[in-house]
């Protein structure tokens, strides 16, 4: 099943590098843009590393993207170039990967990184270049309208996204004692740290919190505890399928009958693959997105639908990875391609339309910036959804939740 | 006969000047290509330059550890952790209030070389693989400990890195703080590999016992390079910090710590230059085609498999063409018991090694029942049995390899301690071995300049900067190397890398080596084994001729026609007992001796 | 509590005296500790992944299929990374050529097979209970290797053999014993034990590239411990090991538990560099 996913993208990752590597090559830019010239896009996504499942979904999105504005004539007869630099899941790398995407092949605006952790390292560094980023890692410190004014990010924030799974536990489930647990990596450790004061200021009582070795075959008495600690609701966050997987399963055998509200991989394919039983997929709630959901009467958004079909027809495989991801990589190249037909390619133009940007109609959301917010995802985008109705992609919102 | 060449000094004079260019070139070149490569006006060169830098602070140090110590250091990028935060945390005034930037280097500097003495302890008394692991240990840990202490380090979500003020300020001007810090390095180290501690490591890498016998103390010497090695870690890491703007434990990747000690063994052990070039190969070659990114790490262990199988010297090896020069076929060996005397000194103590009723069991074998000898300055004191009976294990315990059962070893009335032999050279007790224990991929000269680490005077410091003594030491001991590779008859395979010597001119190297520490004793082990007859009687005239200087000489020798001929003293031992003792003409006539061991 | 604690750590630990016999028999046959160890656990769960779940063949010939695997990738161990380099003067070179061959080949798994661990199929087709099969399959495995290693060492002419090269390679030569092909032989024997560790252990660690540096370490702690080339100290050991891991997972949490074994670990090693059971020291002069 993965090793399907890895050919189809290894073969566009090697097509991507075939152009970047002939830019590479040529090394020294052109002085004169001329107006036929492509216009560059850098785009950062780690496609193979320890972290890089994200990526490879949101990368069917991007590629489907530009070849779709490519065909129609690309932006006022420019084609678009996308210069990909694999980060392989590694800050160093990225730090690397920044530097020749905008100095060397001097890219009008970057898309990326996709995993948090080199987006932490490249932010200050492409500001400092002065180039516009647009991303969609959700650690809150990547925005700073004052510190990087020209990086902007369309996806939620891990605030948003803990919120609106807090919420869900408080105020639909009506839940009040709450284990929280995560793996042991920075994004896990980091939104534990985010959410226990969140729910303890929302009247919740966190009888346990704590971080697990993913590694770890044995969570039972981890379990065992947050039992007997008396918790109703087990909240992981993690990006680790199998560590998910594990905390289900155990569920499951203790037959201990909780809700799991938490992380969207506890809907991915993958974390599913490693369930013992099916069942055990059954009253698990994980953050997913309004405009890629089923609504009550079954029906994906209209523009959704829409973009399924485009994905069918462009025989994209969407059963092992997460609607979601290919619809935000989807979007970024279409915005970026709107804004530069619509302003200009110069780092002012860019990010003075951004800077206005209001309710951009996306497939993944609908994105709203101001010079002060450039957080463009809305909270009510932010919903919950029952994993189990996993179905080419997308999923159900989860019961209890207004239409 | 023949011919005695001309002497060596004008020979290296003219050899020395034409070698110090040579060796001085490719530095030039570097520095060259560093110092201009703004002129570029590329950035991103710019960036992965100052990466190339960076690291290359650290695998300076790190070569001192893996490539001259041969400590398996694989898990490096602990201190590297260790240095960037400590950096990253002062400046960002989470914890204190922000420091300037240069003294929090100083302070990743300072704690890297704690660090590295914590990571460098289990090397006492680990070896290899075992200590490897030890150190893969450290790397996990101190990244768990990153992950964990959130409130310094910042946890998962990491914490910003320092911005240098102008004139460092990021762009070229931290690239010229990078590469000035690098080639700041790059001559410290080279110091030191050019001292005698540079020496003193190979030693104990590829000859650790007669490292000990030359007086050389593993644990100290150890625990100094893992100090400074440990430093430089630091720095690297706080300039690390700076380069990628934002740390978070995730770029510690256990990748770095490959690409580091690849490094290493792909430049060749032994070398400055080598590991400089495989630092700035192994930082470049991801970069060069964007495919390549994710096969890096397998492209490296593949590297790495070819340089052991292929070419275990490394690039170092693939660049020595001096020591690819045909040799001539047949060399003699023609020592000159005249310069003894001048190499030697004129002052000698009056002092005797008195072994008193020694016994030593191996398990229930009594190696040694019962013996007691006396070796005197200005004698040689033969000391001859069958296989077995306990010869090389008495010269064993004499310097301090084993400890007996019973019994005393004294020097003047003083005892000697047992399994110290380290600390007999403290004691002007000098030895050669059974087997020539030798530094192959070192020169003959160096190899026999390790026989004068223990008169060196400079400190580490003093090396380490190059300052004057350090240099006067140098100059003094590469004399007496001359002198005493003279003496023996090797002076012309001063320069020749010592693999390539015949077995017979190894045991004459030894005993230059020996020669060295000027000892008030000089223990042989069967040197004349697998010499010409020729070279007996030569061996026999330069050991006749050192203990006329005043050295005592015991003889452990199967050859009985140059043990009657030189000796002044003889014991016979036989199953570890003393089966006669005195004078040659004594011995040749005793019935017990003629019977048990020179046949009737 | 407690029974997980216990049949979890008994079984993980099982699995780590798995590996760790793995690297004595390399050790027995060629004084290298090998890096390979870890690298061929996690073979034998990825590959048992690969032919029963990817392949759909039946768990009988999956298993015999990974076993087999084990023998060509142990002999080419022994003749890439092994013999070359024991004939040079460096020995300690192993180190550097067993590592480098275990990550080309992590590397490759991580490249082909993907960086996410993937499920590993249900051996046997009983629901899962508190005696489940993740438990007593490594337990058995690793008591079946025990009692199978005594019988070859006591019974078999050619376990003899094997003892007979550990204990005095020089002797055995000259008694005519071929000491090359013992070892490959014996390199393969380690190559169907590591398989075996992997592929039993997998329905708890799943199939994962990253277990190789996992068991390397995990794997090399029971031999240190219990002695290099002793299998009861392996034993002993790795459940001791599992045991420990599991308590300190369970009182100190994910980070913590991970710095406690390599604290303790290197602290034991500190204390008594030969190991609790004791081993042999070389001579050096």
């Amino acid at each position: 099943m993965s090793t399907k996913l890895q050919a189809v993208t290894r073969r566009q990752v090697l097509a991507g590098s075939a152009v970047g590597a002939t830019a590479l090559v040529s090394g020294f830019p052109a002085p004169v843009v001329a107006s036929s010239d492509p216009i560059k896009i850098g785009y950062l996504p780690a496609l193979t590393g320890p972290s890089s499942s994200t990526g490879v979904g949101i990368n069917r999105g991007t590629e489907l993207a530009v070849e779709e504005i490519n065909a129609a004539g690309g932006i006022d007869g420019r084609k678009i170039e996308l210069i990909v630099r694999d980060t392989q899941s590694d800050p160093t790398k990225a730090v690397n990967a920044v530097a020749e995407l905008t100095q060397r092949q001097k890219v009008a605006v970057i898309f990326g990184p996709l995993n948090s952790g080199e987006a932490l390292a490249a932010t200050p560094l492409i500001a400092r270049d002065k180039v516009p980023m647009l991303h969609p890692c959700w650690v809150d410190q990547l925005i700073d309208v004052k510190k990087y004014p020209m990086a902007f990010r369309n996806a939620p924030t891990n605030q948003q996204i803990g919120a609106a799974a807090n919420q869900y536990v408080i105020d639909v489930l009506k839940l009040k004692k709450v284990a929280v647990v995560s793996d042991t990596t920075g994004y896990g450790t980091a939104s534990v740290d985010a959410y226990v004061p969140m729910l303890t200021a929302k009247g919740a009582e966190v009888v346990f919190s704590g971080h697990i070795d993913a590694a770890n075959p044995d969570l039972k008495p981890d379990m065992l505890r947050m039992r007997s600690a008396g918790a109703d609701v087990i909240m992981p966050w993690s990006v680790n399928a199998g560590f998910l997987a594990r905390i289900l399963n155990t569920r499951g055998a203790m037959g201990w009958d909780v809700p799991v509200v938490g992380q969207t991989t506890l809907g991915s394919g993958q974390t599913r693959a490693l369930l013992e039983k099916p069942d055990y997929w059954n009253k698990v709630y994980s953050n997913n997105f309004r405009n890629v959901c089923f609504s009550k009467d079954g029906k994906l958004p209209e523009r959704a639908q829409e973009f399924v079909g485009r994905l069918r027809k462009a025989k994209l495989d969407m059963g092992d990875t997460l609607l979601w991801w290919i619809a935000l990589g989807y979007d970024a190249p279409r915005l970026m391609a709107e804004t530069i037909k619509a302003a200009g390619s110069s780092p002012e133009q860019i990010t003075g339309y951004w800077n206005k940007l209001k309710a951009w109609p996306g497939v993944y959301g609908d994105i709203t910036f101001t010079p002060e917010l450039h957080n463009g995802f809305q909270d009510d985008q932010v919903i919950m959804c029952e994993v189990n109705s996993l179905r080419d992609g997308a999923f159900n919102l989860a019961p209890g939740y207004g239409a | 006969m023949a011919v005695v060449d001309p002497p060596i000094a004008t020979h290296a004079a003219s050899a020395g000047r034409h070698a110090r260019f040579e060796t001085a070139l490719p530095w030039l070149v570097l520095a060259a290509a560093g110092a201009g490569l703004p002129l570029l006006d590329d950035s991103y060169v710019g960036v992965i330059a100052q990466r190339a830098c960076i690291y290359w602070i650290l695998v300076a140090g790190l070569n001192l550890v893996v490539g001259f110590a041969g400590q398996i250091a694989i898990g490096w990028v602990a201190l590297l952790t260790v240095g960037a935060y400590t950096t990253a945390v002062l400046t960002a005034g989470t914890v204190t209030s922000a420091w300037d930037p240069y003294l929090a280097l100083a302070a990743s500097g300072l704690g890297g070389a704690v660090f590295g003495v914590i990571v460098g302890l289990p090397a006492l008394r680990l070896r290899n693989f075992y200590f490897a692991i030890t150190t893969l240990g450290f790397a996990t840990i101190v990244t768990q400990v990153a992950l964990a202490w959130k409130s310094v380090t910042g946890g998962g979500v990491g914490t910003p890195g320092p911005v240098f003020p102008w004139p460092f300020d990021p762009g070229w001007g931290f690239y010229y703080f990078c590469f000035g810090l690098a080639a700041l390095a790059t001559w410290m180290t080279a110091n030191i590999a050019a001292s005698r501690f540079g020496r003193a490591l190979i030693a104990i890498r590829d000859a650790e016992v007669a490292a000990e016998a030359s007086g050389i103390a593993r644990p100290r010497l150890l625990m100094t390079v893992f100090l400074f090695s440990g430093a430089l870690a630091g720095i690297a890491g706080g300039l690390f910090s700076s380069l990628q703007s934002y740390i978070t434990p995730d770029a510690f990747t256990f990748d770095l710590s490959i690409l580091f000690f690849i490094a290493i063994l792909i430049g060749g052990r032994g070398s400055i230059l080598g590991p400089l070039l495989g630092t700035a190969i192994l930082t470049v070659l991801p970069e060069l085609a964007a495919p390549l990114v994710a096969w890096s790490t397998f492209l490296y262990a593949a590297l790495l498999l070819v340089i052991v199988l292929a070419v275990p010297g490394g690039i170092a090896d693939l660049l020595d063409y001096k020591n690819r020069r045909p040799m001539k076929q047949h060399r003699e060996i023609v020592p000159r018991p005249e310069l003894v005397l001048q190499l030697l000194g004129e002052h000698r103590e009056r002092a005797a090694i008195a072994l008193s009723d020694i016994r030593l069991n191996f398990g229930g074998v009594r190696a040694i029942d019962g013996l007691s000898l006396e070796i005197r300055s200005g004698e040689v004191h033969g000391l001859i049995g069958p296989n077995g009976s306990g010869k090389t294990t008495a010269l064993n315990v004499i310097s301090g390899y084993y400890s007996p059962s019973s019994g005393q070893a004294a020097l003047n009335g003083i005892d000697l301690p047992f399994k110290a032999p380290h600390k007999r050279a403290g004691y002007g007790i000098a030895r050669t071995f059974q087997t020539p224990r030798l530094i192959g991929g070192a020169s003959v000269i160096e190899n026999v300049m390790i026989g004068g680490t223990y008169n060196g005077e400079s400190s580490f410091f003093e090396s380490l900067m190059g300052l004057p003594r350090h240099r006067r030491d140098e100059a003094r001991t590469k004399a007496v190397a001359i002198r005493a590779l003279e003496t023996v008859g090797l002076g012309q395979l001063a320069a020749v890398r010592a693999d390539r010597l015949q077995h017979s001119e190894l045991r004459f190297m030894e005993i230059a080596r020996a020669l060295m520490l000027r000892p008030t004793f000089l223990l042989l082990d069967e040197p004349a084994a697998g010499l010409s007859a020729e070279e007996i009687r030569g061996l026999g005239a330069l050991i006749k001729a050192i203990s006329l200087a005043g050295t005592g000489v015991l003889l452990v020798e199967h050859h009985a026609d140059l043990v009657f001929d030189i000796c002044d003293r003889v014991t016979v031992l036989n199953l570890g007992k003393v089966l006669a003792a005195g004078t040659p003409s004594e011995i040749r006539a005793h019935r017990d001796v003629v019977i048990a061991y020179l046949g009737s | 509590m407690i029974e997980s604690i216990v049949s979890y750590g008994l079984a993980v630990g099982a699995v780590y005296a798995l590996i760790g016999i793995t690297y004595n028999v390399m050790f027995s046959a060629s004084r290298v500790f090998s890096f390979t160890a870890g690298m061929l656990g996690m073979l034998g769960g990825v590959l048992g992944a690969l032919f029963i779940t990817k392949f759909g063949l039946p768990v009988v010939v999956g298993l015999g299929l990974v076993l087999a695997c084990g023998v060509p990738i142990g002999i080419i161990t022994e003749i890439v990374t092994v013999r070359p380099v024991l004939k040079s003067l460096e020995q300690h070179l192993y180190v550097l050529s067993t590592l480098a061959f275990a990550l080309m080949v992590q590397q490759l798994v991580a490249i082909e097979w993907g960086t996410d661990a993937q499920p590993f199929p249900r051996l046997i087709p009983i629901g899962p209970g508190w005696l489940d099969q993740q438990f007593w399959l490594p337990m058995l495995a690793c008591a079946a290797t025990i009692l199978g290693l005594e019988f070859l060492y006591r019974r078999t002419l050619i376990g003899r053999a094997f003892v007979a090269i550990s204990e005095d390679s020089y002797a055995a030569r000259a008694l005519g014993l071929p000491e090359q092909g013992l070892r490959m032989a014996s390199f393969a024997l380690a190559g169907i034990i590591g398989m075996l560790a992997g592929f039993t252990g997998a329905e708890m660690l799943l199939a994962f590239f990253g277990n190789q540096s996992i068991l390397n370490f995990y794997g090399f702690v029971p031999v240190a411990l219990g002695g290099m080339g002793s299998n009861r100290g392996a034993v002993i050991g790795g459940l001791a090991l599992g045991l420990f891991q599991q308590a300190a997972n369970f009182l100190l949490g994910g980070i913590f538990a991970a710095v406690a074994v390599f604290v303790v670990f290197i602290a034991i090693l500190l204390v008594r560099p030969e190991g609790l059971a004791g081993g042999a020291t070389t001579r050096r002069v």
